[in-house]
């Protein structure tokens, strides 16, 4: 190994948490000069400010379930979570992406069962505020389309658009959570499993419930169907789905931004 | 490419995009974090493509971590990073393209933190080479950032204000100098030969416009160590070494940088300000 490299393993071994956190501490005061405890104390700050910056970016992506759970219990989650998930990119933006799943396994985390679905929508709405930009559909150009081959037609979703279903009311806890929300704070957790659709109608991420023909339809859409296929689901779903209003809604809010004949 | 940097500039954060976005702050330029803008599309892009209609841009990394020993992983980081970083030069054409003298990752973990080099002609070579790739891949001189340090390499057998003025010899290079940091290092007796007017003098010998812009900031005081955590006012032993940096390499554009609790807009504005004074008041 190069000088540098054992240089900075030492360091690095010196910014570890956890078990290993004396012994790594221990093996990198001689790398340095001056008095060890003095070395020792100036090593913490340096661990301190990583801890700090994993996670103050995932409070930052995750502000609801950081709401949820209280300021204390968040830093321990985010503390259990760089233990085993460390920051992997110089980019704090992508950090956190299995946030969710780890909840979901996170034995002290189970006494709020809903905790890890609110985390996976939060990352959705992450993936969301980020994703490319995309002009409203040009419905002129479904004009030169023959009656005949509209079922045929492929809708493309915008891509800061997904899906997330849930055995817990997540619009409903996205909504009472917004800075402007100004009704009763209150969520009926025994609502029922539903789909959630996370969008980005102008530059804002929403989060909006799904009944469930419009759920069927537009999972339908995201795995590459026809508008025929799409169609068929949806009614098989919810007999009275109106197809009509559905599509006018989500050509306004951009969740349908362009199409393809199949 | 976005007008040259003139005066004193301010760093925008998120804080105060609805500043930006309703009216248009006295402020010559503003510094973004690269990274805060290496998404697809959305807010953020929205808010900086208004913003550089009327404001000169200069874009300032602070994920590349050069430093970081290489290592095949360790190339195909940088390579990544690198890629959206060029994504956003190209879109953006900034003044000024920036990063700092550190490392950060080891082993596929990223500390997200500034850290410091031992000054080696190793570390310089292993420098040297990731500027230059930096510099290859976009297609234009880079700036390259003084960070601040808790802790003294014994490795070490170089100044601070050696080492980097031997990287931008060897890189071409220019030097982002952060008056902060070089204080900071000063008090914190972390740099091996030299204090913060020796730094500066050693960039002082290098070719004319190397020192292409100044970083200003607060730092907190602890026991152990002063900490540039960016979240106070200019302390006035700062701006006194700032003063002795005009005098040495004339009205460098200057960034009022705020990252831990920043105030509304109209104190960092007050900052700038002071900044411009002293820069008149330098060269009359």
């Amino acid at each position: 190994m190069s000088e540098l490299a054992a240089i900075q393993s030492g360091f690095a071994a010196a910014l570890a948490s956890g078990g290993k956190a004396a012994t790594g501490m221990a093996g990198a005061v001689p790398l340095f000069r001056g008095e060890p405890a003095r070395i020792k104390r100036c090593l913490a700050i340096y661990r301190g400010n990583s801890s700090a910056n994993a996670h103050k970016a995932l409070a930052a992506i995750y502000p609801i379930t950081a709401t949820i759970t209280g300021v204390e219990f968040f830093e321990g989650l985010a503390r259990a979570y760089a233990l085993r998930h460390p920051s992997a990119s110089g980019d704090l933006n992508e950090y956190g992406d299995t946030f969710g799943d780890f909840l979901a396994a996170f034995e002290p985390a189970q006494a709020l069962p809903y905790l890890a679905d609110v985390a996976r929508m939060e990352w959705l709405a992450q993936r969301a505020h980020y994703a490319a930009d995309h002009a409203a559909f040009d419905g002129s150009r479904l004009a030169a389309i023959a009656a005949d081959d509209l079922t045929h037609l492929r809708l493309w979703l915008h891509p800061a658009c997904a899906l997330l279903q849930s055995d817990w009311p997540l619009a409903r806890i996205w909504q009472v959570h917004q800075h402007d929300f100004a009704g009763e704070f209150s969520v009926d957790l025994d609502a029922g499993p539903s789909t959630v659709l996370v969008l980005r109608p102008q530059l804002r991420v929403v989060v909006e419930a799904l009944a469930a023909g419009e759920s069927a339809f537009l999972n339908a859409l995201a795995g590459g169907n026809t508008l025929g296929a799409a169609l068929t689901a949806a009614t098989a779903a919810d007999p009275g789905f109106m197809p009509d209003a559905a599509l006018q809604r989500w050509v306004a809010q951009r969740v349908i931004i362009d199409f393809t004949l199949a | 490419m976005t007008p040259q940097l003139h005066g004193a500039g301010i760093g925008l954060r998120a804080r105060h995009y609805r500043d930006f976005l309703d009216t248009t702050p006295p402020v010559p330029w503003v510094e973004v974090h690269s990274e805060n803008y290496f998404g697809e599309g959305g807010y953020d892009l929205h808010v900086l493509e208004h913003v550089r209609q009327n404001h000169a841009l200069s874009l300032h990394g602070v994920g590349l971590a050069l430093g970081s020993a290489a290592s095949t992983d360790d190339d195909a980081r940088i390579e990544r990073h690198l890629a959206k970083l060029k994504r956003l030069v190209s879109r953006f054409e900034p003044a000024l393209v920036s990063e700092h003298l550190c490392w950060g990752a080891h082993r596929g973990r990223h500390f997200n933190d500034l850290l410091p080099l031992p000054h080696t002609e190793e570390a310089l070579a292993h420098m040297n080479a990731r500027v230059q790739r930096v510099q290859d891949a976009l297609g234009r001189r880079i700036l390259i950032e003084n960070v601040s340090s808790y802790v003294a390499f014994r490795a070490s057998d170089m100044s601070e204000g050696e080492f980097l003025s031997e990287l931008v010899r060897r890189s071409g290079c220019g030097i982002l100098l952060d008056v902060n940091n070089l204080y900071v290092n000063q008090i914190n007796q972390v740099n091996h030969g030299g204090d913060a007017l020796a730094a500066m003098a050693a960039m002082a010998a290098l070719p004319r416009a190397s020192v292409a812009e100044i970083h200003l900031a607060g730092h907190l005081v602890t026991d152990d160590a002063l900490i540039d955590d960016h979240g106070a006012a200019v302390a006035p032993a700062v701006w006194c070494l700032y003063d002795a940096a005009l005098a040495l390499f004339g009205p460098v554009p200057t960034l009022i940088e705020w990252d831990t609790d920043v105030p509304e807009l109209g104190v960092l504005l007050g900052e700038a300000a002071s900044a411009a004074a002293r820069m008149e008041a330098e060269h009359v």
